[in-house]
């Protein structure tokens, strides 16, 4: 029978948690997204955590904290172990995303969920693969084929193909099929009759979304008109995701307009991510690949964006009005953060939030309507230790040193006792006069222990504390000292190696002063103070998420018309109207489990394999019907050598069968056909078609969405006895292949 | 893994089909070097990989020989690098030919595809009606050449396809096709060796059956890179030294990139070289630094490093130089210079004026193919030809180091072992060295399971593979799963190779086609009463129901369950019924049935009486014809005892049985004969029997 699979979601269903779900496909577990949100709840992390160290293999979807944020937690705390397939941007926007994250939270809390080695250590493994690159799992996976396929939401952001014996499982969250600037929209409607569609509500409630261009006018309409007045303008971004499309839309205008106000992008990690994005065209929109193959213009060469790592430098960017985009989109940590407090009491200023926030954070809360004209904001900062605290901080830490140190010493004490006398004889660099060094051990041993510096520590054979000492014995015969003619060999690979030590730092790319702030040891403490902030700038909002709308969703789904589908992240109501929709027209499977609530969506379909044998098939005629070939077969089962099951024609002859017309018909395609036949033809009211005076033509019976998925077409053709309606009958078969 | 499902078949075996036969044709590079161009078919689809030029001819003679095949059908054309001996007759094929399929190449090949041809057509000196193609052809060609990323599979008209890292440039590609399971890898150039900027080509995972491989380097064995590259540098700096001029010819991009890296690196250790220049005579390279800024993700691990700091492509010792006219030969220099076979152009230039003096060195970094001047200098003659036609010595040194990163002895052979293709074919190599090669390969392969072939140009290789046909049976048709002997009838979908059979009202369910039922309704006038079209429907067929009309209580007639007539008004009746052939021919002889009988009522009264009476007559008349027929075709037969025919035909003897159609006789040929002709008979002269169609 088919191939069992079934869904289990660790967070993100009736609601807009972080994503992540557990997906078994034949007992191999894939865990699909790994996300947290803003706010880094742990609790959100239970289910997960319940089933980590069961996970085979994690699918990164998205570059954004929802959708990997708690990777490296998971990898460093819950015992998450399994390797991670993504795209290669996904993988490096992912990381800078989440040292991004850390960065941020480290500069206003004692943050210590991860810290920046688990964030590499979590990436440092992730297998990269290309959009639609058929990936044959390894090892237990053995006959699952993974591939990621162009979302269309982020760079890199993929819709993944799971396949196991010729039946898909396609999860496509967050997926937009509009192009846009920077990337092609999704190639999600290229996959039809999947036996399981994973996808999200998100905006299933969400319909008036605006047309690109007229969206566009307004956003750059809005920021001008603040600009004009000497407003600044805040635009709270992600780190390395939607903020990209953003950017080029500025850019484009600035220098369309020839505008001169100066556009900041400020992150932690804001050079890296575009010196990255730089070399990703492969990925993104056909246009833009297309514009660097004959111009070589590389789209993310901006010319009117500044790149800033630390606030400073914006605070000492001249003053007047300005553009500036900063993480967290969120505002709940970040640059966008602190710039948000600073401007939220000019009325000049302007607040445009291009996503709508995350649950419970302080962008969501300003996005009300209306917006709240005072908001509690509890600001928090890194400042270094000074004065006593410092002197108290260095005598707690001299403190803490002095009782490791004991402690080591006594363990080594322990250790040296135990091993006493037994292996004083082995042979290690110190070659001592053992004699002397018992009397040692017996007397002053213990007693210099303490006095060791740190980081050297005695090998546990050696009697009494001694430096190394390594003596360097030459060999000699009658020509000299014996020497080693590898020692004298050119190093041919000097050159290279003069080259690589420029390269240095495991991840290329960190900014120096990224690289500093991490380094920085210097004792500091978190100071928080709560503050009323007066909301007096403007606060707009517009769509620039890059999702499909309600109505693409639903139509989107009506062509992939999945067998099973299941539903994921979006609030209940949302859910519930996509289920009933789904429900309705388009396939009676419709899950939307509760979070750890397993969904057991193993396709009853039945199938088994045949031979086809060489005369069978040398009598079959195929009829071409779009990009398949349909033929009617009348066969008998026999055995192959391999005791595999042939068919073979019949030995008598076959009992007749119901003919069967093939072939979709599109009245408005029949219309052009038959005028094109010189045949009057026109629309008549009801979808009928009216061919010539007398004779009418139309789809009856549930038509339902269109695609032909739900059942046969039904088509009735009517007029009197006359020569105009054989003639029409004809062309209508004509439409057809009779079987 | 790929052979699971073929197995290979010799060519004696007689039963193989035409299907079955995949044929491999060089166009190009067939036992030479230069035109890469390799022609494939198997089951219908066609396969062009690469598009090269000759760059030793010039105009139609250095097109690979395209008149072989039928560009129209052409499905995929691969290309595998921008070299122009792999992708120069591209704009030609694309806006010149029928060829209509579709093209794709990696993104950072077609980048330079575009500069490296824009400059080709500049530098070329050939009159205009030599001229192949112009700027416009490259740019129209653009548009229609899609591009691929390594490990993306793409599928066209069935035909599966995705490209491996091959090494030899920046985006150069192995392609790995896949056609109903036989799985076909072409390498193009390729290099195992990782080097300064690129990455050695992968192994695939996946064994083909066919491997289609360089053989460049032929038995050679390639000096280490850091040997090479030391040779290299030494021979400079030594030159240098002592006042002379070091000329590099060079292709402008791919392993130009790489001598650069070199030298830039070695000036950069060497303080006092600095004031030495170096030119890189290349405009075009300038243009190409963008592409080879963007595409690291092709390069290797070093050069990704190397970025994050500063870009290793942006030179520091080395100058634009962009023609001869800005150059002043004061002193020693090094200068690199296109094109690489000392053909024309700037190198030809400065070789010219360099050759006779002993201090100058040129070296030759690569591969250089046969007919060049390049080639001919290797051997170190005592004169050489100019430009204008005169001879002068050549006294300088020439130096041959290659860095043309082909794979070879040593890699070609660790590679075909790892893959073990039961077919190999070697092409891009010339003869003598192919010749070499394939001895050679023969001992590495000595159990004989596997063919080594080196077919010249429009020589073709044939080959067969049988691979077996399977399809799924899926949905209600698969409920049980059927035992030897059981029927199994559906539609069958066929989509690219793969078969489904599946029930018709299931197909919307698993396919993308869907079945229609056509309902047709057809109004009649007729004035008569009801009861008389009911009472003729009734003489004529056998099953005629009354019911009424639901809808409108009036009365309604049910012809062999397929058609209902109805009285729709006084003067008006309709018949309705869903379109099949049964059904249409039903209703037509209804429909005549009812316009015989508001014109001619009396006449048809008396046909229906003699239609009752001739019951009779009419089976006389049927063994008459059959006799008739029988006699036309046999001659002599008689009607022998119980009611059997006796046929004889040269002395042997048949019984045919007339009513059930079976035949007695000792001849087996002809029983089958008697039996087919009295069913072609029977068939004919009695009318279809109803009941056959539900």
């Amino acid at each position: 029978m088919g191939t069992s699979v079934q869904v289990t979601p660790l967070c993100g269903v009736y609601n807009e948690n972080p994503l992540s779900y557990l997906v078994s496909v034949d007992g191999f577990n894939f865990l699909i997204d790994c996300g947290w949100n803003d706010l880094f709840d742990t609790s959100l992390l239970e289910p997960l955590s319940r089933v980590a160290s069961t996970i085979d293999a994690v699918l990164l979807s998205h570059p954004d904290t929802l959708h990997l944020g708690a990777l490296p937690y998971a990898m460093k705390q819950l015992g998450l172990s399994a390797p991670v397939y993504a795209t290669e941007p996904v993988h490096r926007l992912g990381l800078l995303t989440m040292y991004d994250q850390f960065l941020s939270r480290k500069q206003v809390s004692d943050f210590d969920l991860f810290t920046l080695d688990d964030i590499d250590n979590a990436f440092q493994n992730v297998i990269r693969l290309t959009y639609s690159q058929n990936y044959h799992l390894p090892g237990k996976g053995e006959g699952i084929v993974i591939a990621p396929h162009v979302a269309g939401h982020m760079l890199g952001g993929s819709i993944w193909r799971i396949t196991k014996d010729g039946e898909d499982v396609i999860y496509a969250v967050d997926y937009n099929h509009r192009k846009e600037r920077h990337l092609n929209g999704t190639v999600l409607q290229s996959f039809v009759r999947p036996a399981v569609l994973i996808t999200d509500a998100y905006h299933a409630l969400y319909t008036n979304q605006t047309a690109r261009q007229q969206r566009d006018k307004e956003f750059l309409d809005t920021i001008s008109k603040h600009l004009e007045v000497g407003g600044n303008v805040l635009l709270p971004v992600d780190t390395a995701g939607r903020v990209l499309e953003l950017l080029l839309i500025l850019e484009q205008h600035w220098s369309q307009r020839g505008f001169s106000f100066p556009i900041y992008f400020l992150t932690y990690v804001s050079s890296s991510t575009i010196d990255y994005v730089k070399s990703f065209l492969e990925w993104m929109s056909d246009s833009i690949s297309k514009s660097f193959e004959t111009s070589r213009d590389n789209a993310f060469l901006l010319r009117h964006v500044t790149l800033l790592i630390n606030k400073t430098d914006l605070d000492n960017a001249p003053p007047g009005p300005k553009v500036v985009l900063a993480s967290m989109g969120s505002l709940e940590a970040g640059f966008a953060r602190d710039i948000f407090v600073e401007w939220a009491n000019d009325p000049r200023n302007l607040v445009l939030f291009t996503e709508t926030g995350q649950f419970g954070t302080l962008a969501r809360m300003l996005q009300s309507s209306p917006p709240p004209k005072f908001v509690k904001v509890t600001m928090s900062k890194r400042v270094p230790l000074a004065g006593e605290e410092l002197i108290a901080y260095e005598e707690e830490q001299n403190r803490l040193k002095r009782e490791e140190a004991l402690r080591a010493s006594l363990v080594k004490e322990e250790e040296i006792k135990a091993s006493h006398g037994s292996d004083d004889n082995s042979s290690e660099p110190m070659v001592i006069d053992t004699k002397t060094t018992h009397d040692v051990v017996g007397s002053h041993g213990p007693a210099y222990k303490d006095i060791l510096i740190d980081g050297f520590v005695p090998p546990s054979s050696s009697v009494a504390p001694m430096f190394p000492f390594f003596d360097n014995a030459c060999e000699w015969d009658e020509f000299g000292e014996v020497i080693n003619p590898d020692d004298y060999v050119i190093k041919d690979e000097d050159m290279d190696r003069g080259a690589m030590h420029t390269g240095g730092d495991v991840d290329g790319r960190l900014d120096e002063a990224t690289a500093s702030l991490m380094l920085d040891t210097r004792p500091s403490k978190v100071i928080s103070n709560e503050l009323i902030v007066t909301v007096s700038c403007s606060l707009v909002k517009m769509d620039y998420e890059g999702r499909s709308d309600g109505r693409s969703i639903k139509s989107m789904i009506a062509h992939v018309s999945p067998l099973k589908l299941v539903l994921v992240h979006a609030i209940a109501e949302a859910t519930e109207h996509l289920k009933q929709h789904c429900l309705n027209n388009i396939c009676p499977h419709v899950y939307a489990p509760q979070i750890e609530e397993t969904v057991d969506v193993t396709s009853d379909l039945c199938a088994y394999k045949v031979q086809l044998s060489e005369k069978l098939m040398s009598n079959v005629i195929f009829k071409k019907l779009g990009d398949s070939e349909v033929a009617w077969v009348d066969s008998e089962v026999g055995k192959t050598e391999s005791d595999m099951r042939s068919l073979q024609p019949m030995a008598g002859a076959a009992s007749p069968h119901k003919p069967v017309l093939v072939g979709d018909l599109k009245i408005a395609d029949f219309k052009q056909f038959l005028s094109s036949k010189g045949v009057q033809v026109e629309f008549a009211g009801g979808g009928a078609l009216r061919c010539g005076e007398y004779v009418t033509l139309r789809k009856v019976g549930p038509t339902g969405q269109k695609g032909g998925a739900s059942g046969p077409q039904q088509i009735l053709i009517e007029g009197p006895l006359c020569e105009d309606y054989y003639k029409i009958r004809d062309y209508l078969y004509s439409q057809f292949y009779l079987l | 893994m790929a052979s699971s499902s073929t197995s290979l078949k010799r060519r004696e075996q007689p039963t193989t089909r035409d299907g079955d036969q995949l044929i491999v044709t060089p166009l190009g590079a067939g036992s030479e070097v230069g035109r890469s161009c390799v022609y494939m078919s198997f089951r219908g689809k066609n396969i062009l990989f690469d598009c090269g030029i000759h760059p030793a001819y010039s105009g139609m003679a250095a097109l690979p020989y395209f008149d072989e095949i039928d560009p129209s059908t052409i499905d995929v054309l691969l290309i595998t690098h921008f070299h122009i001996d792999h992708a120069a007759s591209l704009p030609y094929f694309l806006e010149k030919t029928t060829f209509n399929g579709r093209v794709f190449m990696t993104h950072a090949t077609k980048a330079i595809y575009k500069l490296l041809l824009t400059d080709y057509v500049k530098v070329s000196k050939v009159s205009v009606e030599d001229m192949l193609f112009d700027e416009q052809d490259i740019n129209k060609s653009m548009d229609k050449i899609e591009v691929i990323d390594f490990h993306q599979t793409v599928e066209v008209n069935g035909i599966k396809f995705w490209c491996y890292t091959a090494g030899h440039v920046l985006g150069a590609a192995m392609f790995m096709v896949d056609i109903a399971g036989v799985r076909i890898l072409y390498t193009g150039d390729y290099s195992r060796e990782e080097d300064r900027h690129l990455r050695a080509a992968e192994l695939p995972q996946f064994s083909p059956d066919i491997c289609i491989i360089e053989s460049t380097s032929g038995v050679q064995l390639h000096q280490s890179r850091h040997i090479r590259e030391k040779r290299f540098t030494d021979v400079i700096h030594s030159t240098v030294a002592q006042g002379g001029r070091v000329l590099i010819p060079a292709f402008a991009l791919g392993r130009a990139q790489e001598l650069l890296l070199i030298l830039d690196e070695y000036w950069a250790n060497h303080p006092d070289l600095n004031n030495i220049p170096i030119y890189y005579a290349s405009p075009l390279a300038k243009k190409c630094m963008a592409v080879y800024q963007t595409y690291i993700l092709s390069m290797n691990d070093r050069i990704r490093n190397q970025f994050a700091n500063s870009n290793p492509f942006v030179f520091k010792h080395i100058l634009p130089l962009n023609s001869i006219d800005d150059f002043s030969d004061v002193g020693p220099c090094v200068v690199m210079a296109t094109p690489g076979g000392l053909q024309s152009g700037l190198s030809r230039q400065l070789f010219d004026s360099w050759c006779s003096d002993k201090k100058n060195a040129c070296i030759i970094p690569g591969y250089m193919v046969e007919g060049t001047l390049a080639k001919t200098i290797i051997n170190e003659p005592k004169e050489v030809t100019l430009m204008n036609g005169l001879t002068a010595p050549l006294n300088m040194q020439v130096h041959y180091i290659s860095f043309s990163a082909h794979a070879d002895y040593a890699q070609t052979s660790t590679f075909l072992k790892e893959l073990m293709p039961p077919n190999i074919i070697l092409v891009h190599g010339e003869a003598n060295e192919m010749m070499r090669l394939k001895q050679k390969l023969f001992t590495e392969f000595p159990d004989g399971n596997t063919r080594i072939m080196t077919p010249k140009n429009c020589e073709s290789v044939e080959m067969y593979f049988n691979s077996e046909k399977l399809a799924k049976t899926i949905g209600r048709l698969a409920e049980k799963t059927p035992d030897v002997g059981d029927s199994v009838s559906g539609i069958l979908v066929k989509k690219g190779f793969t078969y489904q059979i599946m029930a018709p009202d299931e197909l919307h369910v698993f396919s993308q086609l869907s079945t229609a039922t056509v309902t047709q309704r057809i109004t009649i006038p007729f004035a008569g009463a009801f009861g008389v079209i009911k009472h003729r429907l009734e003489k004529i067929f056998e099953s005629v129901e009354s019911s009424t009309d639901e809808e409108s209580g009036l009365p309604a007639l049910k012809v062999h369950e397929r058609v209902t007539v109805k009285q729709e008004s006084e003067k008006h009746i309709s018949l309705q019924w869903s379109s099949d052939p049964i059904s249409d021919m039903v209703s037509d002889s209804i429909v005549a049935l009812v316009l015989n009988i508001s014109r001619e009522v009396p006449k048809i009264v008396v046909e229906e009486e003699d239609a009752v009476k001739s019951e009779e007559e009419n089976g006389k008349k049927v063994e008459k014809v059959i006799y008739a027929l029988l006699v036309s075709l046999f001659g002599d037969v008689k009607l022998g005892e119980n009611g059997k025919l006796v046929i004889r035909v040269d002395g042997n003897v048949a019984q045919l049985d007339k009513e059930s159609g079976e035949v007695e006789s000792e001849h087996s040929g002809l029983k089958e004969r008697i039996r087919v002709a009295f069913e072609r008979i029977r068939s004919a002269v009695k009318p279809i029997p109803l009941s056959a169609s539900s």
